[in-house]
């Protein structure tokens, strides 16, 4: 990230201590809710931050990368093959880093694709890594899956993923004041034009989209720790993808509350349907997207935009 | 403005409903089971035939009958369900949930070896009893959890039954394929070791993704090698498919066997009885195999309008009366019905069942054969319903 110019900075050290302070409120939380909840509150975050992160890049440039399950399942996998000879902390740090280094050398690849195509090869990319895993694990360690023995208390995966949370909106904020966060709407709005200003746009969308993927990497990392056994196709499961997209749009991808705000109420919602309405809950699902596809194409970020510009 | 109010008016009481309504028990006396399972997602095919319909058919018999007998007092039964979505987070966190806020009095297991492994931690913190009817591995059976009993043959077990077989039929060369899962590949690490005691030779192997669309190049290199046996270690999608291609080519070796999903009634329905005659496949029991037996397989079909698959079904409804045995022998103590359920020799439609650690060593590797529209246990002889048809017919 380049220096940010000091008008784009304006609410930007406001808005970081608002996510520290909400920080440590969360932080609190483990005291406070039942394991059950607890659990619910780690999802919501998982969620957040995929979306955050996604729209991280996603958002200003109108690309649509499917690849979040990609650097998630990577992330797992580090946690599956390292937990033994690194400790947790390390493995989920490890695990963004690897999701990042994978979507830099992907993103040389195949981020001047546009529209569907980009959308479709990011969906292959998924499809690609996880048999290279299975077949990678079958030839040289003659398994399917990997065992976690020795798992970390649920307060510490909590914390831990409300931390790899935190920085992702900490990130997002500094992105979206920064030379980097201007480059990239500059290449959303019209590629061409934001090269001709002198935009290395190729540069650009390589390390904003390998930034974007470190969260994801560390978040695989971060929670595979629940899941005892791990095996390619439960961690590289193309929901995870299609569930971020669909929560990032549906708050807005343009805005950073949005994600955030649709994150939680996704999280809490098919909570409640799956619980309470268990053979209505795809229906009515299905049926609250097309309704607020139809009428807040802007996302649930446009209900707060409009009523604070009443305000103003 | 007008707009936002309905929508974030929804959206608050939502939360707050999710997160501040327990789950209410139906009756305090009620004995309240809870589980999470597939009705939804990739799961839920293997869910929904194999073990749902028998939890839910158990309840409603166990109440029909007043309830379990606790100490000297009949009690109902109160299933806790809820839908997993085939996710493995969404199993940990619905299992949390029972186990920590539903405080329900027993658990019953989730589908799949997957999604088994995920909650064995749980129950082993919380002290519930797991009896597993579709998870089976080494690797489970490794975990050495007090609380987890795995009701299935293990992989080596099966294969050992199959070579026993072949032996017997004095079969020499065999063709092998497997899924890349934990359950083919330890499969096949079972078969190969079995094959190389009883000096059969496996021709040629060859491993395929779960995904798979297209297996006839493999089946057709198989079939030039003219191998005595074929044998698919498959999940059911690839059941389905090599069965489908291999009678397009006419690949008829005089063992045809294929493993998960060949005992299921749609793989019959599916197929033609005609065309499965004389496919072999893991079984372990069909009507044919005691009263009790029959009992269920008829109470199955009346109550659900289809008949249980000829493996795991009966496993899931050994398991439940295993757990009611416990229950009703020793009460609702979870640390107690561990024991009971370790330390007993079990009585169940598929015969005794004992455990040493996590294993149940007492059903013996069981190889069925489709004849007539029924999968007739063929080996071992002491469990056979009917003489095998060897070799193979051709396909009809």
């Amino acid at each position: 990230m380049s220096l940010p110019s000091p008008s784009r900075m304006r609410g930007v050290p406001f808005a970081l201590v608002l996510t520290a302070g909400g920080g440590l409120v969360l932080a609190t939380l483990p005291w406070l809710l039942s394991d059950f909840l607890l659990a619910l509150a780690l999802s919501c975050l998982m969620f957040a931050a995929l979306a955050v992160s996604w729209s991280m890049f996603c958002g200003p440039t109108n690309y649509l990368s499917l690849a979040t399950s990609a650097f998630f399942g990577l992330g797992a996998y580090v946690t599956a093959w390292g937990l033994e000879s690194m400790p947790y902390g390390l493995t989920v740090l490890v695990g963004g880093l690897v999701g990042a280094a994978f979507a830099a050398l992907i993103g040389l690849a195949v981020l001047h694709l546009r529209g569907a195509y980009f959308a479709v090869i990011t969906f292959g990319l998924t499809e690609l890594t996880l048999h290279s895993v299975t077949y990678l694990e079958k030839t040289y360690a003659n398994t399917a899956g990997r065992i976690i023995s020795e798992a970390p208390e649920n307060t510490v995966i909590y914390w831990t993923v409300l931390a790899v949370t935190l920085l992702a909106i900490a990130t997002a904020i500094l992105v979206r004041a920064s030379r980097l966060g201007f480059a990239l709407s500059g290449i959303g709005g019209d590629e061409e034009r934001a090269q001709t200003l002198g935009v290395n746009t190729r540069r650009v969308k390589v390390i904003a989209f390998s930034l974007s993927a470190f969260f994801p990497g560390a978040l695989g990392a971060a929670m595979a720790v629940r899941w005892t056994y791990i095996e390619p196709l439960s961690v590289f499961n193309p929901f995870i993808g299609f569930q971020t997209v669909l929560i990032a749009m549906v708050g807005g991808a343009q805005t950073l509350l949005g994600p955030i705000v649709s994150s939680v109420f996704f999280s809490l919602l098919t909570e409640f349907l799956r619980l309470r309405f268990p053979y209505a809950f795809l229906i009515v699902l299905g049926l609250l997207l097309v309704v607020l596809v139809l009428y807040l194409p802007g996302g649930l970020a446009s209900l707060f935009v409009r009523r604070g510009r009443q305000h103003a | 403005m007008n707009r936002s109010t309905p929508i974030r008016g929804i959206a608050v009481a939502l939360t707050a409903a999710a997160v501040l309504a327990p789950a209410m028990p139906a009756s305090a006396q009620d004995i309240r089971i809870g589980y999470a399972i597939a009705r939804s997602g990739p799961w839920a095919v293997g869910a929904q035939v194999t073990q749902e319909p028998n939890y839910v058919m158990w309840a409603e018999q166990v109440n029909a009958a007043g309830g379990l007998n606790v100490g000297g007092k009949k009690r109902k039964v109160e299933l806790v369900a809820y839908d997993d979505r085939s996710n493995m987070e969404t199993v940990v966190r619905t299992y949390e949930k029972l186990m920590t806020s539903d405080k329900v009095d027993l658990i019953l297991p989730p589908w799949g070896t997957g999604a088994n492994f995920a909650i064995m931690p749980l129950a082993a913190k919380h002290g519930y009893p797991m009896l597993s009817c579709t998870a089976a591995g080494r690797k489970l059976i490794g975990m050495k959890n007090p609380y987890f009993f795995a009701l299935l043959q293990q992989p080596d077990v099966i294969m050992d039954a199959l070579a026993e077989y072949m032996v017997a039929r004095k079969v020499k060369t065999a063709a092998v394929i497997h899924v890349d899962e934990l359950f083919g590949l330890e499969m096949y690490t079972g078969l190969e070791a079995s094959m190389k005691r009883k000096g059969i030779q496996i021709v040629e192997k060859k491993s395929y993704p779960l995904g798979i669309k297209d297996l006839s190049p493999v089946l057709k290199g198989m079939q030039a090698k003219k191998p005595d046996a074929f044998i698919g270690l498959t999940y059911p999608p690839g059941t389905f498919l090599s069965t489908g291609q291999s009678k397009a080519i006419g690949f008829s070796p005089k063992i045809f066997y294929l493993a998960v999903a060949t005992a299921f009634p749609v793989y019959r329905d599916k197929m033609t009885p005609a065309t499965v005659e004389g496919v072999m496949g893991i079984g372990s029991w069909n009507p044919k195999t005691g009263a009790e037996a029959k009992a269920y397989f008829d109470a199955h079909v009346k109550r659900w309008k289809k008949e249980p698959d000829r493996w795991a079904s009966a496993h899931c409804w050994a398991g439940l009366q295993i757990l009611q045995a416990a229950v009703e022998k020793v009460g609702l103590d979870r640390k107690k019905i561990r024991d009971y359920i370790a330390g007993t020799e079990h009585a169940t439609i598929i015969g005794k069942m004992r455990f040493k650690g996590s294993e149940n060593v007492s059903t013996p590797g069981v190889v069925s054969q489709w004849q007539n529209g029924e999968f007739e246990v063929v080996w071992p002889p002491q469990r056979a319903t009917s003489a095998a048809l060897f070799p193979k017919p051709d396909w009809k």
